[in-house]
């Protein structure tokens, strides 16, 4: 090996050092919040870890029975059935509205078509916090508040999801829907056995980006779900975490641990689409 | 199997006409083959019999039923699109079995018909599989076997050979035509390779720019083309035209001059030659053209190079007036440019008007 070869070596080896000393960085600095908050619920009752600081756990027992307490003694199971259902229903919603209006969008030629999917798109322009209090009123308007439907049906009609499946559904080969066409399946048919599979893979992307926005939503829930029956794991958490809550931190820190377990799951199952699904959008959702 | 008749169809995008006034009855049983350049029309005609393109004028008959209204899927035609269009998600055998399911057959009885298709097109063995785990050549035979599983009245082929290498496409034209014979099905096949025509044509449609030039047999057409274009699309290498004046006409002859720009002349056997025609244009095969002695009847020729084959040797020159000439000369030796006679066949030479219509004798 050469001088000059040696040197260049030498240089790709420094430089992948550096990027993992960066990435490591990066990594503890976003680990540790969560970590911090295993370290509080499973520390030995009555020795905050505030006062006596340390970066592991001491007592599994103590965070099961909070954890328990928490589940019992609280709504908070409730909350997280509430939750899963407004996710639930909201993908399922989306993904079934966003594929059947896609596959007209990206398939099919019908009078003002340009004009009615730049009118989507424009939406996507306009903040969520512009569009809030009219939705709340209209919800409101029908009687929906506090209920599951004015929770889950404004979030249903998603500009973003319709775009994402309309740029998936562009690429289906035309003569294969006429192929379909031709072996005699319906406009429905079509759309059934055709588009719906092959589009699979943006329609997980979508369910995923969709469970982690609707897991994590606070605000809506918030003003149309003011009833304690309806509260969802974001709103609970929030009466924890609130300045004049009676508990103590290590029960808040708990309550906390458990709202984001679910999407933590659902992140490592999902990890890679999830990152396929970030670069296939080019958005974070 | 069924005739199909297409009387004065035309067909517009918008204010673009790609279809003229499209006249053509297909017997039962046939194998005809739609050819033409890129952009004529072969596709937008072969979709408007299907029925995926609505035209805009004309019907188009199968059986002596009018099928203008008659939904794509139930006008008895089943269409192989070059690009395969296979459902990437299905087996092969549901990929074949697909047009049954959506008419609602039974799953035994679309079994039986898949497996009789797949043994037709010796797909046995890759029923289970996916179509990204086929070769182009599999692909296509699914595509084909899709087809043939709804037993149609009229098979439509949309360049199905394009995708794959020379040596599968002629092995597939065999297989083709083979099941063409088995299947007695009336077949359409739009290709733009000429030859691919003349291999699996009973009879060739020439199509070029939405107008049929000539329908007719491949032979019929290689030897009585009715136009300029069909005789010069039709044959490889392609017909030699040289521009020639008309000097004279008489009883049964007429005398062409300063043919291909040159000072020789050319008395041809020609009853009742429109004398009101003083320009002319001489299609010869390269075949029918002969190195000779110089003389009055040959046209000198300057040969640039000789694409020497084996079994025939095409000489390419140009005349005194510069149109491109190619002449057949087997066996013989060539290298580097000469300068050559060529004589004429009689029997080989066409005439055609200044608009490229054919000119023909009386009688003829
Ligand atoms: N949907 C359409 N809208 C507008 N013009 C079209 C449409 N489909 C085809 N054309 C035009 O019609 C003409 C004929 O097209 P067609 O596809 O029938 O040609 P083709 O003979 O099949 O050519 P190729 O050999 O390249 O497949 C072309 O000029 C094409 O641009
Ligand atoms: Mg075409």
């Amino acid at each position: 090996m050469s001088a000059a070869n040696r040197a260049i070596v030498a240089e790709l080896y420094t430089w992948r050092f550096l990027k993992w000393v960066v990435a490591i960085c990066v990594a503890i600095v976003a680990v540790f919040p969560i970590w911090w908050m295993v370290n509080v619920v499973f520390a030995d009752p009555g020795v905050p870890v505030s006062i006596n600081p340390r970066l592991y756990p001491t007592s599994l027992g103590s965070g099961l029975s909070k954890i328990q307490t928490i589940l019992t003694e609280t709504a908070y199971l409730r909350a997280y059935f509430v939750t899963i259902a407004y996710a639930l229903l909201t993908i399922l919603g989306m993904l079934l509205i966003g594929s059947m209006a896609a596959f007209e969008f990206a398939l099919f030629d019908f009078p003002g078509k340009r004009i009615l999917f730049g009118l989507v798109m424009l939406s996507l322009m306009v903040p969520t916090v512009v569009t809030i209090i009219p939705t709340y009123l209209l919800v409101a308007d029908l009687g929906w508040l506090n209920t599951m439907q004015g929770l889950v049906v404004p979030g249903l009609a998603s500009a973003f999801g319709l775009f994402l499946l309309v740029q998936f559904m562009r690429t289906l080969p035309r003569e294969m829907i006429e192929a379909a066409r031709l072996d005699g399946a319906s406009h429905f048919k079509i759309y059934w056995y055709i588009a719906l599979p092959l589009s699979r893979n943006a329609m997980v992307t979508l369910a995923i980006l969709t469970f982690m926005k609707t897991w994590g939503n606070f605000a809506w829930p918030l003003i149309v779900a003011p009833k304690p029956e309806i509260y969802t794991v974001g709103q609970v958490v929030g009466l924890f975490n609130a300045p004049f809550s009676h508990q103590t931190v290590d029960v808040v820190m708990t309550a906390n641990l458990l709202a984001v377990l679910p999407p933590l799951l659902f992140f490592l199952i999902f990890q890679r689409k999830i990152v396929e699904g970030i670069a296939m959008s080019g958005s974070k959702g | 199997m069924a005739e199909l008749e297409i009387k004065s169809v035309s067909k517009s995008f918008g204010s673009v006409e790609v279809l003229r006034d499209i006249n053509l009855k297909i017997a039962s049983g046939e194998f005809v083959v739609f050819v033409g350049p890129s952009g004529c029309g072969k596709s937008t005609l072969l979709r408007t019999i299907t029925g995926l393109e609505i035209e805009t004028s004309g019907d188009i008959s199968i059986d002596g039923k009018r099928v203008n209204d008659v939904d794509p899927a139930r006008r008895g035609t089943a269409m192989v699109f070059q690009s395969y269009a296979l459902y990437p998600h299905m087996t092969v055998a549901e990929n074949m079995g697909f047009g049954l399911k959506m008419a609602g057959e039974p799953k035994a009885i679309i079994r039986e018909k898949v497996s009789q298709a797949a043994a037709i097109l010796r797909l046995e063995k890759l029923l289970d599989r996916r179509p990204a785990q086929l070769s182009g050549g599999q692909k296509q035979r699914v595509a084909i076997g899709r087809a043939i599983v709804r037993n149609p009245k009229v098979f439509l082929f949309d360049e199905p050979l394009s995708n794959l290498d020379a040596e599968l496409r002629v092995n597939m034209r065999a297989e083709l035509i083979d099941l063409h014979r088995r299947l007695g099905a009336t077949m359409i096949y739009v290709t733009h390779d000429q030859v691919e025509a003349m291999t699996l044509a009973d009879r060739i449609v020439v199509l070029n720019g939405g107008i049929v030039q000539q329908f007719g047999r491949p032979l019929d057409l290689y030897d009585d083309p009715d136009n300029r274009f069909v005789a010069g699309f039709i044959g490889s290498p392609k017909m030699n035209f040289l521009d020639a004046v008309v000097l004279e006409t008489g009883p049964g002859h007429v005398t062409l001059g300063k043919l291909g720009g040159s000072d020789r002349s050319l008395r041809l056997a020609f009853d009742g030659f429109d004398p009101s025609i003083k320009e002319v244009v001489v299609g010869i095969r390269p075949e029918h053209a002969r190195l000779g002695e110089s003389g009055p009847d040959t046209v000198p020729v300057s040969v640039g190079f000789a694409e020497e084959l084996g079994d025939v040797t095409y000489l390419h020159g140009k005349t005194p007036g510069r149109s491109p000439m190619i002449i057949r000369s087997d066996k013989g030796r060539f290298s580097g440019q000469i300068d050559c006679n060529v004589a004429f066949d009689p029997a080989g030479v066409r005439l055609f008007d200044a608009d490229g219509r054919r000119l023909r004798a009386d009688g003829n």
